[in-house]
């Protein structure tokens, strides 16, 4: 066994879960309960919790992994950076997955929808904006269908509509902009009960073994630990914000480039 | 047509901000604008009273954000040390806002362009050492509503 653990803070509701680099479908412990602007009061005790139900430590695990948005901006910085800072100090790796991939897990294990059925999850953006994600149910898990974006509520849902197919929805941004979902989706919308809004820890699981790309469990799970760390350094991995800042922003228009992470700044803390 | 009210004391200006609290609501944004010394953490401290907050209301500039525990939660903001519209980001500014509790926000001119669409501007204005105009510009239906209810609120204050 090789237990890592993974947590996300993106929403209002906080999930821990403990799986296995062994074993993709073992959840090894899980918890998951509504923390709204508060995980950096519960995280680290709620994780501590987790991984003693599975009789675990911090000192037994071979990797972190962290939801990495998009969602709270505040939820998302506390997330990763108590991963970076627990990944750095135990020397293993650090794993990450999207926020919304998880909750598109969630869904398709409370619901079991039908192979390809489309699923729309729409994030709270705030400010009247959400982050709209498409998935399609394959195998059994999803397949992501669009890149992680911020936008309005009525763009998302016409886009949505003009499939013209059923799209089975879910997400926090319903919690403003269900309306606006229900009508221009009309009967091709179809709201997914409120609970599986929000991931828990088995849709974690779910999705840290489905990402793709680097600083991911799919990057590291065959290698030794030393060389999964160098692969997944904790410094690596970067929050997904989406939206610029008014400062890229003003680079954009300037005609310079901004870095295609959504995140500002250079990517000073990354090893080579 | 302009709207407001004057105060003579900081006493008076507290009693106004108490009088404002029993109106609000939660996610109701009031905005403040003043000089330094205006007023604005007693009016803050008089809105805290009237929301049944026990502990100390103090000016939160080196804090930017002090949350206060009332009937509603009260989120106090001081932008007067953010430099640009992205730090709001990192103070959680937008999601605090549209939260659970009343935000009242000292110098959110400064970031007016981040201000939500609907919310009540008060610019206090002083008049000599003890007397304040306090001016409320409501943006939005809600706050237009929010600031003649206030008036009334006052001026009833003022006739005890």
């Amino acid at each position: 066994m090789r237990p890592f653990l993974l947590f996300d803070t993106a929403t209002d509701h906080l999930a821990v879960a403990v799986g296995d680099l062994e074993d993709r479908s073992a959840v090894l412990a899980a918890d998951d309960f509504p923390a709204p602007r508060a995980a950096n009061t519960v995280l680290l005790s709620s994780a501590e919790r987790v991984l003693a139900s599975a009789g675990l430590r911090f000192e037994h695990l071979c990797a972190i992994g962290c939801g990495r948005g998009p969602g709270s901006f505040t939820g998302v910085r506390i997330g990763v950076a108590t991963a970076k800072g627990l990944a750095h100090g135990r020397g293993v790796p650090l794993v990450g997955f999207g926020t919304l991939d998880a909750v598109a897990a969630k869904i398709v294990a409370g619901l079991a929808p039908d192979e390809g059925q489309l699923l729309g999850v729409v994030g709270d953006a705030m400010r009247g904006e959400v982050y709209p994600a498409l998935f399609r149910v394959r195998s059994g898990g999803v397949e992501r269908m669009t890149a992680d974006r911020v936008t309005l509520p009525e763009v998302a849902a016409t886009e949505w509509a003009q499939l013209g197919r059923r799209v089975v929805l879910g997400g926090q941004g319903l919690v403003k902009h269900r309306a606006v979902f229900e009508d221009i989706l009309g009967e091709d919308g179809i709201i997914a009960d409120g609970a599986l809004w929000t991931p828990d820890g088995p849709a974690l699981v779910r999705a840290a073994w489905t990402a793709a790309g680097d600083s991911t469990v799919a990057s590291i799970r065959h290698l030794p630990l030393a060389e999964a760390y160098r692969i997944a350094h904790p410094a690596a991995l970067l929050p997904v914000y989406t939206r610029l800042s008014d400062a890229e922003e003003a680079e954009r228009s300037a005609g310079r480039s901004v870095p295609h992470n959504g995140v500002a700044g250079p990517r000073g803390g990354e090893t080579g | 047509m302009p709207s407001g009210f004057t105060t003579r004391s900081a006493r008076e200006t507290r009693n106004a901000g108490a009088a404002l609290a029993p109106l609000l609501r939660a996610g109701d944004v009031i905005a403040l604008s003043g000089d330094l010394g205006a007023g604005k953490t007693q009016l803050v401290q008089g809105i805290a009273r009237g929301l049944g907050v026990e502990s100390a209301v103090t000016s939160p500039t080196f804090n930017l954000l002090m949350v206060h525990r009332g009937g509603l939660p009260l989120y106090h903001f001081d932008l007067y040390r953010l430099e640009h519209v992205e730090e709001l980001d990192d103070i959680g500014f937008y999601e605090t806002l549209e939260s659970d509790g009343v935000s009242v926000i000292e110098w959110g001119d400064r970031f007016s362009h981040a201000l939500p669409a609907a919310h009540l501007l008060v610019v206090i204005h002083r008049r000599t050492d003890d007397v304040r105009d306090f001016e409320l510009v409501p943006h939005g239906e809600r706050a237009g509503q929010l600031a003649s209810a206030w008036v009334d609120a006052v001026e009833t204050q003022g006739h005890r």
